[in-house]
């Protein structure tokens, strides 16, 4: 899944940059589910140009389940770019039990053929899990989600298809402020802790307020910490044999441009991203 | 064999590999494996290997080839757990795999790898629909009508095997 956010961020990324350096964007990591955590706007937007990257760069078939009704676009999209919109399939189901049933049947042959989707994206899962034990409820969603993506890259394999292997997204708003590391846990971080359970790559998004992001202007400086055990399997990987692995958080720099009008809770990106890779 | 053995560690892994060896030669699991069993799993490993006495695995499968395990706990209670990662909508996994962090996994998805590992599983077939009915519900007392009517229709060839029509067959 990291793979098809790499691209994101490559395809977008600002030409007047301060560093561009795209050797640094990171590794593609094996891991085919990643998690998205922040700002529910940013997050969104994000997901939006995953979906449509995905279907154009990739030629992925795409479904994209939200909650909220997506009423505006991400105004970067290049005009042809909303020309591949009929290859992403919106869903909103209302509750969880509708998202449940939706992506459990993604395995029957109306969903699957001619050919099935390539990319499930969830919106705002925290939306979606407010009931009482929602813990188990999240376990339950994010295992179905895997276990489906599983079953339907099995199905892309035996159709040769280079659209293998499906691939899960999904955000999530956290109350933790991602800034405050090691802090007092909230109230949805035992929900962060499971979703951690199922999904190999974390991004956690935290916008920088500092003075050079403030100077920035229009532009808003975001800090993308990578985690979870997708990113150190890769980081393991590479290590020497006799070294031992160690845990390693990436973080990316995202430099965006945003567009002053925000319609229908969607942030408009003029999205221009840079990247810079600090491995610490 | 299960594609979620990616979620154990490697002890566990080689446990299961080492019960599945020895369970094909001597169709028994000696007592230095039930050991280590017992060692690493805690007091659900004996909890597994009653069900497994039982027969309480079924690994059901739908014409599209999707696959899903049911387990019948000790109260009757039918549990649908995934093929490809753990996931048990029982209270035990609640609490104390995701609550507490105490345990890998409860006694019903043990019973799985124990069950798969000495290839004594059931097998049944559902339709896609009812497939999707139960991978999307949790634990829910009709489960335990879904899972009877799925053994008649299995072991009744001159049913469609893909009816859930609870008649009598």
């Amino acid at each position: 899944m990291a793979d098809i956010l790499t691209l994101v961020f490559r395809t977008f990324m600002s030409q007047t940059g301060l560093q561009k350096d795209l050797s640094a964007a990171p590794p593609p990591p094996t891991a085919r589910s990643a998690l998205l955590v922040g700002e529910p706007n940013i997050s969104r937007s994000v997901l939006l140009l995953a979906a449509v990257t995905a279907a154009s760069e990739a030629g992925m078939r795409v479904i994209f389940f939200s909650q909220t009704q997506i009423q505006s676009l991400p105004a970067s999209l290049p005009i042809f770019f909303f020309l591949l919109l009929k290859k992403i399939r919106f869903s909103y189901p209302r509750t969880v039990e509708e998202l449940l049933q939706q992506v459990a049947s993604l395995h029957e042959p109306t969903n699957t053929s001619p050919t099935p989707p390539s990319l499930i994206i969830v919106d705002r899962l925290e939306s979606f899990l407010r009931a009482p034990g929602e813990q188990s409820c999240a376990a339950h969603l994010c295992a179905l989600l895997c276990d489906t993506a599983a079953f339907l890259t099995h199905i892309l394999g035996q159709q040769s298809s280079s659209a293998a292997p499906c691939r899960v997204l999904a955000s999530f708003q956290s109350e933790v402020d991602p800034g405050q590391r090691g802090g007092e846990a909230s109230a949805t971080q035992p929900v962060l802790d499971v979703l951690d359970r199922y999904f190999l790559v974390r991004y956690t998004l935290d916008r920088d307020t500092g003075y050079e992001a403030t100077a920035a202007g229009l532009q808003e400086i975001w800090h993308i910490y990578l985690s979870g055990s997708g990113v150190t399997e890769v980081s393991g990987a590479k290590d020497c044999e006799d070294t031992p692995a160690v845990a390693q958080d990436r973080s990316l720099d995202v430099l965006l441009e945003l567009d002053p009008s925000i319609k229908g809770g969607t942030q408009s990106l003029k999205s221009k991203f840079l990247l810079s890779q600090k491995v610490f | 064999m299960l594609k979620m053995r990616q979620f154990l560690p490697a002890v566990a892994e080689q446990l299961f590999r080492d019960i599945q060896k020895s369970y094909q030669e001597t169709s028994q699991i000696p007592d230095d494996l039930l050991i280590p069993l017992k060692f690493v799993f805690g007091p659900c490993a004996l909890q597994a290997l009653d069900l497994v006495d039982r027969h309480s695995v079924t690994c059901l499968s739908s014409p599209s080839g999707r696959k899903a395990f049911q387990v019948m706990g000790g109260s009757g209670c039918l549990y649908t757990c995934f093929v490809s990662c753990h996931y048990c909508p029982c209270p035990a996994f609640a609490y104390t795999v995701l609550c507490r962090n105490e345990g890998l996994l409860c006694k019903h998805i043990l019973a799985i790898y124990l069950c798969q590992a000495m290839g004594v599983t059931q097998q049944a077939s559902v339709s896609d629909q009812q497939m999707s009915l139960l991978l999307s519900e949790t634990a829910a007392p009709w489960h335990r009508n879904v899972w009877c009517c799925v053994q008649q229709v299995d072991q009744c060839p001159q049913v469609h095997r893909n009816s859930m029509d609870p008649t009598p067959c």
